[in-house]
This record gives C-alpha cells, sequence and structure tokens, in this order.
C-alpha cells in the first residue's frame, strides 16, 4: 500500500519534479512539499482507491503527515467500517 | 529618534525577555533569545557583503527561523523578500533575478527544492541555514546561531525600505510592492489600537509571509509584546487540527483568509472546542460568503469579528467590525476608514458618492521597485494649499457609502480577482497560456463554486486538437504559475463566442461555464 501511495504522489502530485524517492516516513506536510490542492487530491485518491470515507474531522497532521501515517489510519478505517 | 521595525524586538526584549515571542509545532523563541538571533543572522549577513538596502530572499516554510530571518535581514538594513517555495521553479528563478537577490536564507526543509533553485545561473552566491550541498557558500544554522550578537552598525532610518512583497501583474510579470519601516510600523500602530493587543494576547498567524496578513503577527505582535503563533503548513492544511491548534495555544486573536475558517468550520469542531479566550476574529482577502459567516458567527458568540479591507500596497485601510450580523444584510460591509488615513471616492476624475477608491496613509507602500511606469498609474497626486502634494494610492476597487458610513465594494476596475485570498491577475493566466506553442487563443475567467468560493476556469482554442490535453496545459501552467493561479479546470473549444467587436465574449463563457 505504501509504494502505491508513494508512486501516485510522485506521478499525479508531484510530477515534473525529477529524482525524488520519497519515502514511507518522510513528512510530506510540513515542508510544504505536497500543497494545500495536493491534499486534497491526495485524500480523494485514498478514500477511492482504499473504499473509505475520511470525514472532515478526521483532516488532522496524525494521520496524513507521512506515508506511513496514511496506511496506519486506512487500515484502522478499514476495520472500523468492518466492524459496524 | 528613528524607530525600525527591528527595534520591536529590542524593545520588547528588554521589557518582557523571557516572554515567548513566536511559537511555531511545539518549539519557541523569547524576545530575549530572537533578539540575540536577529543579530547573529545581521552579522553573518554583513560578513558576506550584505549592505543597506540589498534584498535578501527567505526561502522556507512557515517555521520559528522565519521569524529571526524576517528581524535579521531588516537588522542588517536589507529588505527581506518572501519566496513561495511550493511555486513553480522558473518564476522562483525570476524573482531572484529581478529583485537581484545574491543572499537567501533557509532551511533543511527546503532540501529537496533547493538544488533546482540554487544553480551556478541563479545569480545567488550564499545560502543561509541549510546543509544541503549547493553550487555556493552555505552556512547551517547551528553555524549562524554560534556567531556573536553584537548589534550591527547600519544606520537605518524609519522611511528605508524594509520588505518587497510580489505580486501577480497583469502582464504575466510579477510586481514587487517595496514598503518601508515606517509604513509596517503604522500598520503594526493601527491594528494595536483598533484590536486593544496587550502582552496576553496569543495570535494566531496562518498566512505564508509572502501575503501581507502575515504581519499582523509579525509585527504587531511584537509591538503588543505578545506571544505569536505560527501555524505550520501541516496545521494549514489539515483543518482540524488547525482548530485544535486555536484550542490548545489558547488563541485570542485569529487573522486569516475566509477559507480557512470555513474549513475549520467544515472540520465540525469549532464549536465543540474552548475557545473561550477567543476574542477577535479577523478575516481579510476575500469576501466570506454570508451563509457560512453566520454560521461561523453563532459558533463564536464569545467573539467579535473583523473584516479587513486594503491591497498589500496600502496594508488594511478599512475594517468592518461587528458582534453580530443584521437579519437584512445581505453583503458585508468593508466598513470604516481607518485612524491616520484619508479616502477618496472619484469617479471621472471627481469626488463622488461611488467610485474608486484612493488611499492616503502612512501605511502606503513606497512603490513598485524598479517600475516608475506603474508607479506613474498607481500615485494620484494632489496639490495642498501649502505648495506641497498629498499622495493616494488608486486600488483599482469600486466602492460606495451605505447610510451609516459603511464602504462596500462593488468590484475592480480591472481583471484581478482573489482566490483563496490570494491575487490574480487573469491577464496573466492568459498570457501564460497564450505562450504555449499549441495554444491559440485563451480567456480565462472566474465561476462561482457549488459552496460559494471563486475558481479560476479557462477556454482555449488548439492547433493541435488530437495531441493537447486538459492535463498537458495545466502541467504546463502549473511550471509557470503559483498553485493558486492554475485554472480548476481548461475546456476545449474550436471556435471562442465572440462580441459584436470581435472580442472574446467572456460573460457568454463564464455563464456556460457556470451552469456546466
Amino acid at each position: 500500500m505504501q509504494q502505491q501511495i508513494i508512486t501516485y504522489i510522485e506521478t499525479e502530485l508531484l510530477a515534473g519534479q525529477e529524482n525524488l524517492n520519497l519515502t514511507a516516513d518522510e513528512d510530506l506536510l510540513t515542508t510544504g512539499l505536497i500543497d494545500s490542492l495536493g491534499t486534497m487530491k491526495l485524500i480523494a485518491f485514498l478514500e477511492e482507491t482504499y473504499d473509505i470515507t475520511v470525514p472532515a474531522e478526521d483532516m488532522t497532521i496524525e494521520y496524513f503527515m507521512t506515508v506511513n501515517d496514511m496506511a496506519e489510519y486506512i487500515a484502522a478505517r478499514r476495520t472500523a467500517n468492518v466492524i459496524s | 529618534m528613528s524607530y525600525t521595525l527591528p527595534q520591536l524586538i529590542t524593545r520588547a526584549a528588554a521589557t518582557h525577555p523571557d516572554k515567548p515571542a513566536f511559537r511555531c509545532l511545539g518549539k519557541q523563541v523569547t524576545y530575549r533569545e530572537l533578539e540575540r538571533q536577529m543579530h547573529q543572522i545581521a552579522g553573518v549577513l554583513k560578513g558576506v557583503g550584505v549592505k543597506k538596502g540589498d534584498r535578501v530572499g527567505i526561502f522556507m516554510a512557515r517555521s520559528l527561523e522565519t521569524a529571526a530571518a524576517i528581524y535579521g535581514i531588516m537588522a542588517a538594513g536589507a529588505i527581506y523578500v518572501p519566496l513561495n517555495p511550493g511555486q513553480p521553479v522558473s518564476r522562483t528563478y525570476f524573482l531572484l533575478k529581478d529583485c537581484g537577490i545574491e543572499v537567501l536564507l533557509t532551511n533543511d526543509g527546503q532540501k529537496r527544492n533547493l538544488p533546482a533553485v540554487i544553480t551556478a545561473e541563479s545569480g545567488v552566491k550564499t545560502v543561509l541555514g541549510t546543509t544541503t550541498d549547493l553550487p555556493c557558500q552555505t552556512m547551517s544554522w547551528t553555524e549562524i546561531y554560534a556567531q556573536d550578537d553584537n548589534p550591527p552598525a547600519v544606520n537605518i532610518l524609519e522611511s528605508d525600505p524594509a520588505y518587497l512583497l510580489c505580486t501577480s501583474g497583469s502582464t504575466g510579470v510579477p510586481k514587487g510592492i517595496l514598503h518601508t519601516h515606517r509604513s509596517g510600523l503604522a500598520y503594526a500602530e493601527l491594528s494595536v489600537a483598533d484590536y486593544n493587543l496587550c502582552e496576553n494576547d496569543v495570535l494566531g498567524n496562518h498566512a505564508p509571509i509572502y501575503f501581507d496578513i502575515s504581519t499582523l503577527g509579525y509585527f504587531a505582535g511584537p509591538m503588543a509584546r505578545a506571544t505569536t503563533i505560527i501555524a505550520s503548513e501541516a496545521h494549514v492544511k489539515m483543518p482540524a487540527s488547525l482548530a485544535q491548534l486555536l484550542e490548545k495555544e489558547q488563541i485570542t486573536v485569529w487573522y486569516s483568509v475566509p477559507l480557512a475558517l470555513m474549513q475549520m468550520q467544515q472540520s465540525g469542531k469549532l464549536s465543540a472546542l474552548d475557545l473561550k479566550k477567543l476574542r477577535w476574529v479577523i478575516f481579510a482577502g476575500e469576501v466570506y460568503p454570508m451563509k457560512h459567516l453566520r454560521r461561523l458567527v453563532n459558533e463564536l458568540p464569545q467573539a467579535k469579528f473583523s473584516n479587513a479591507y486594503g491591497p498589500t500596497e496600502t496594508n488594511v485601510c478599512t475594517i468592518y467590525n461587528f458582534s453580530e450580523l443584521p437579519e437584512n444584510m445581505t453583503s458585508l460591509p468593508v466598513g470604516k476608514v481607518r485612524g491616520n488615513t484619508e479616502i477618496l471616492l472619484l469617479q471621472d476624475g471627481k469626488p463622488a458618492e461611488s467610485g474608486e477608491l484612493l488611499v492616503r496613509s502612512p501605511t502606503l507602500m513606497q512603490g513598485y521597485r524598479n517600475r516608475p511606469d506603474l508607479n506613474e498609474k498607481a500615485f494620484y497626486k494632489r496639490p495642498t494649499a501649502a505648495g506641497g502634494t498629498e499622495i493616494f494610492y488608486r486600488t483599482g476597487d469600486l466602492m460606495r457609502r451605505d447610510a451609516d458610513g459603511n464602504l462596500l465594494f462593488l468590484g475592480r476596475k480591472d481583471r484581478q480577482v482573489k482566490v483563496r485570498g490570494f491575487r490574480v491577475e487573469l491577464d496573466e493566466i492568459t498570457e501564460t497560456l497564450l505562450r504555449h506553442p499549441q495554444v491559440t487563443a485563451a480567456a480565462v475567467y472566474t465561476r462561482t463554486t457549488a459552496d460559494e468560493n471563486t475558481e479560476i476556469a479557462a477556454t482555449v482554442t488548439t492547433s493541435d486538437p488530437e495531441n493537447l490535453t486538459e492535463a498537458d496545459l495545466i502541467l504546463y501552467l502549473k511550471k509557470e504559475l503559483p498553485p493558486y493561479a492554475v485554472p480548476a479546470n481548461i475546456r476545449f473549444v474550436k471556435e471562442m463566442p465572440r462580441t459584436a467587436t470581435g472580442k472574446i465574449d467572456l460573460k457568454a463563457l463564464q455563464n456556460r461555464m457556470q451552469t456546466a
């Protein structure tokens, strides 16, 4: 999952930038690597690809700072869906 | 004795040395520490050859180093030029050249962006605040903060330039708005007075430093000896975290574009949080959609609200303060003229009930840098009876006064629009599209989205309809324009609708897009 998200970020959000080699534990938000619009697109991609809904109150740094954070969040959302 | 912006820090350090001046991502700097850092940076800048009046770039995401960089550059007698790290490399390049920037302050958050920007051709000779390997002289923050902190010997007058904000220009070339210590201080003084800012205040700073909204936190905060919370890039992108920051820091005065507040409203957290200390919510940059504003006022009954208006050239020159909104109000006034400020409403050169707003105030810019042509058009000079001249800035904004003496915004004289608070010249986007080899005609306009925000849209004709796609053009524009100026969508047509005089019929395109 991590690699799939990284590929999306590199090819869709940061297209045109060379030799990115993003890592799953890299801070994507604080440095301004992805802009506000990119963040929205990324969340839409995660929702569609992993069949989850990200409610507005979950738009937090803890869940979206790194690709690893996102993967953890997605797993938790899916489990929550199964239980409910 | 002259009074300059860096003196805000030395004065606060003398009276409130241990008070936190700025806080960002859990780290903070006191006034005493900031004074020391400011002098260290100024000393380093002097050491690498920066002289009074030189332009020094700041290329970093919001952080504590941003505050140190701003004040360090000004303390060296130089002019700080904020550069948006999120803008295309070509634009940063243009600004580096156009402003003659040879020294840049940055931090390691930009290690991915720096090598593309700092090339042998960029003209940059020194990059401070980085450990990245670059083809020029560099120095890390650890090294900077190990230097002497003697105040630099430089004679700065309050009428000297202090900062340069670069904004969209209609001919496709950005223009630099030059502000002085005096104009920055005059703005801070008015803000301290209008919002009764004091040392107990905690100011929420949401705007990036290339946006003039940032100067409330950076200048008025230290003037009041308050603490300014710099919202990090991460908070700005995550509205639920931003709302939590308001509670965690017990922010008393919030200032941002309406969009940031609307996003926090949508995150559903605002009314559930403990925000009882929040006493002022100030917004500026664009119109707050009435239905969202009414909700906000209901959600924050403890706060007063202020709609602040003023182009970057003048700083905020009118404000409309309210605690509740009259039932029958359909559009929010930009309010009454601030102290120490005079306005004129002119139509065809004569005073009128409604017309273009002209502003005279010590908060006014010195002028557009190196653009005598623009300055000639922007300033209106009124001779006085005593034989002097009073200088007004022509805002290009059309206004009228209502029965209560409040000013109401009617529209623009030209094709400048606001998107997410940022000023965008639609003609700059048109010019950029027309430079694309396969674009034969282009029209750029705005439309209102379902949630009442403004977005940019474009329609083009092409010589290569088989191959050129919307995605190609968006990618092309992303390399040329700041992110907020890239249209949300671009449509292809075989032929542009034209008016009787042969001009592209923008109204027709706009209506078509609005209903699409």
